[in-house]
């Protein structure tokens, strides 16, 4: 299908991955993203089919961009501590965390296909904490439904850690988002990490 | 206003009243693996210029109805009251997009877009 199109199509996603991320899909008008991106209107019909299809476009990008690289990050981070103080403390993830965390809450539970491209982000997000708590199992996760034998139940048990890790990442973002202040909330991670490893 | 249903494979969308005179149609009909997506937006109505029509009615704020043609495209109007406007993006299709009043624009693209994911 040819499709002219006066504008570069990755600057344009980029854009939109920004605005989602500070707001509500439904706050979003189309007349609000072609004030923004700075392109017609037609143009952004064409292109995506809807505005759902940029938002599409804009997650998919935002998880490749902002979040893998944060995932990769967080996995080589070596402590608790540091992989808390990666995901939370550096403003240049805010973007990237935001739109993640926007999605879980608003899309996902609307939107199967938003549903399906966050599963297995989280699911990485999960294997990356788990790494960086030092508690990597190598077997990887084990079928549901059958009888556990006691190395099964342990790296259940780590599966579920790293499921409340980052459960914690996202949910000291959402503080953050709340107004809690950067350094607080890099404090709190600090804390967190200092009580876990102290306690095991 | 337009009524938007889905019928098997296919998205129908029928015209209502005298708007039916207007637009020049009645019905149209759809195959939903041409139907690219709906989105709520009021704010295309209150746009610049709509395209030429071929054939159709536009007198602003409170008619646009009919095909109208916009670079190079084919865009089927049918609409009243801008605040209950869907667009539907179609591909390779006599029309580009559908502007369309419809009663509930929230339940009509949650319908397509259900219709057109869960194929």
């Amino acid at each position: 299908m040819g499709r002219p199109r006066g504008f570069d199509e990755a600057t344009v996603i980029r854009s939109a991955a920004e605005l989602f991320s500070t707001r509500s899909y439904d706050g979003i008008s189309m007349d609000d993203l072609v004030t923004h991106l700075g392109v017609h209107r037609n143009s952004l019909y064409k292109t995506f089919g809807s505005k759902r299809g940029l938002y599409q476009a804009a997650l998919r990008w935002s998880l490749e961009h902002h979040i893998a690289p944060l995932i990769d990050r967080v996995a080589g981070a070596g402590d608790l501590a540091q992989a808390l103080h990666v995901a939370v403390g550096e403003p240049a993830e805010e973007a990237g965390l935001n739109l993640l965390l926007m999605a879980v809450v608003e899309r996902a539970p609307v939107d199967r296909e938003v549903a399906d491209q966050l599963a297995p982000v989280l699911a990485a997000f999960d294997q990356a904490a788990r790494t960086a708590a030092g508690q990597h199992s190598p077997a990887g996760q084990h079928p549901p439904g059958e009888q556990h034998s006691p190395a099964e139940n342990a790296r259940q048990d780590e599966d579920d850690v790293a499921f409340a890790l980052t459960a914690t990442i996202l949910g000291l973002r959402l503080r953050a988002r709340a107004g809690t202040s950067g350094t607080n909330v890099d404090q709190a991670g600090a804390a967190l990490a200092h009580r876990l490893t102290r306690h095991p | 206003m337009a009524q938007i249903s889905i019928d098997g494979d296919t998205l129908v969308v029928e015209i209502e009243g005298l708007d039916k005179l207007w637009a020049l149609k009645s019905r149209l009909a759809i195959p939903l693996a041409n139907v690219r997506g709906a989105t709520a937006d009021p704010g295309i109505v209150s746009g610049f210029f709509k395209g030429l029509r071929a054939p159709g009615v536009n007198i602003p704020g409170v008619i646009t109805a009919g095909t109208f043609r916009l670079d190079g495209e084919k865009v089927f109007w049918d609409v009243h009251d801008a605040a209950r406007t869907v667009v539907i993006e179609l591909a390779d299709e006599r029309y580009a997009r559908l502007v369309v009043e419809v009663a509930d624009p929230r339940a009509t693209v949650a319908l397509v877009e259900q219709a057109t994911t869960s194929r």
